[in-house]
């Protein structure tokens, strides 16, 4: 169904390819479902690419995140997405106001000491703390607004642990915190795709044609579909999810096309 | 939502704590701190749980080692000690973080044009390292011109950065393979 999803979407939207996913689901507000999706990110993250890269190859990378997840939860995502705009250009404008250097919200000197964990790290400017106080303030800031998006997906109004477990496996960028995840929702993850598990199997032969037009998609492609925990370092580079919601510019598709979807 | 005063957290976090509990506290940021900035992601009446804001501490720590080990890599493959603000955004780039660099850029950068007053205030907020803080602005300030070059070289990055990921390596091979090497100081990072 892959296969033919993307036939499909080759000559119509980009965004016909997760229409074609979309059957195979019962999605909607069982939130292992769309774990599943993040939970078998290598194959995700390559079959909707192959239907994206047809449309957009500058956004190739960053597209195919958001194909899989709009169809899945199109009004959640699109809140989602309008909420993290929002946010950047938040960032720039409160930036843009500080002229007091001293007043942080995080504390340098406990900043300083997290960097010097690292036996390697010597000696650090000044400027290093400043400049991870800040940073940390952003990642916190998305962080929190991404696993707010699956506290709503579960009509809750309290920000749990799982949320944020589910904002971290659903984010490229965030596979480092992998590990800090608890075991607990690791395994529903894991439970929750194995009904699936055809659709990973159809998804790596479509990819591979087109992941070897880039050399270092080539590399990523490889490892991804080998070992996940290998893949983060290419995963990171070559997979700025963050982008995504930025560059999205297509709406969602038409019905008639959602129909025409599963008689493939 | 009252605050916990309490670094250490509950026994979920306890757990995880009983590998490094002689410095647990100086492992995360304070989880008040944390939690404040959490709530502006937040609707007004959305409430966080404990465990949320525990594993958001986790996070932001293994955040700064994950940043960090990248910049340390690079320092030591061109033979320099100190790590610098350009190191960061360099790594933050490496590491996909291109969202956080733009606005970080403008922030150093004004931070930079201050930095003679602030040299003070920034020796006494690390007072405890009063040497280090010496050096570090002393070497700052030298690294501060020489980071002139690899701005440009950032800014260049920017530009790429809106043809996707891609780009951003094939800039990465430009400057000499730097970017290459990058990948495979992931896999040693320190957890």
């Amino acid at each position: 169904m892959d296969h033919q999803g993307h036939g499909h979407g080759h000559g119509q939207n980009p965004s016909m390819g997760v229409v074609g996913n979309g059957p195979q689901f019962p999605y909607g507000s069982n939130p292992y479902q769309a774990s599943h999706m993040t939970g078998s990110p290598g194959m995700v993250v390559a079959s909707p690419g192959t239907i994206q890269s047809t449309g957009q190859p500058p956004s190739t990378q960053l597209g195919q995140h958001q194909l899989a997840y709009q169809h899945m939860h199109q009004q959640q995502q699109q809140q989602l997405r309008q909420r993290l705009q929002a946010f950047w250009a938040n960032q720039y404008q409160e930036i843009e106001k500080v002229t007091d250097f001293k007043n942080h919200s995080l504390p340098l000197a406990r900043i300083k000491k997290i960097m010097k964990a690292d036996e390697d790290v010597r000696m650090i400017s000044a400027e290093a703390p400043v400049i991870f106080a800040r940073a940390c303030e952003m990642f916190i800031l998305e962080l929190t607004l991404r696993s707010w998006n699956h506290t709503e997906e579960n009509k809750r109004r309290t920000l749990q642990k799982n949320d944020i477990a589910a904002a971290i496996t659903r984010t490229d960028i965030f596979d480092f915190l992998v590990d800090i995840v608890p075991r607990e929702d690791l395994k529903d993850e894991v439970l929750a795709s194995m009904p699936r598990g055809d659709v990973p199997v159809t998804g790596p032969p479509e990819a591979l044609p087109y992941c070897y037009m880039p050399p270092q998609q080539v590399g990523a492609a490889g490892v991804m579909m080998g070992n996940k925990p290998v893949m983060d370092p290419y995963a990171q580079q070559t997979h700025p999810y963050n982008m995504a919601p930025q560059l999205w510019p297509q709406p969602p598709p038409p019905p008639e096309q959602q129909q025409s979807s599963p008689d493939q | 939502m009252a605050d916990s005063d309490n670094d250490s957290g509950g026994a979920h976090n306890g757990g995880k704590g009983s590998e490094m509990s002689p410095r647990e506290q100086d492992r995360f940021l304070p989880i008040a701190n944390v939690s404040r900035i959490m709530k502006k992601a937040l609707p007004a009446n959305a409430k966080i749980s404990k465990d949320a804001k525990e594993t958001v501490q986790e996070c932001v720590s293994e955040f700064i080692s994950f940043i960090t080990g990248e910049a340390s890599d690079k320092c030591q493959r061109e033979k320099r000690k100190t790590i610098n603000g350009d190191d960061l955004l360099w790594a933050m780039t490496t590491l996909g973080f291109e969202d956080y660099v733009e606005p970080l850029k403008g922030y150093l950068q004004r931070f930079r044009e201050m930095e003679g007053e602030k040299t003070v205030a920034a020796r006494d907020k690390d007072a405890p390292p009063l040497t280090n803080a010496t050096n570090s602005a002393y070497e700052s300030a030298n690294y501060a011109a020489a980071a002139a070059v690899p701005g440009g070289i950032m800014m260049h990055q920017g530009h790429v950065y809106g043809s996707a990921g891609f780009h951003q390596v094939a800039g990465g091979a430009i400057k000499g393979g730097p970017a290459y090497p990058g990948p495979g100081s992931n896999a040693g990072r320190p957890r």
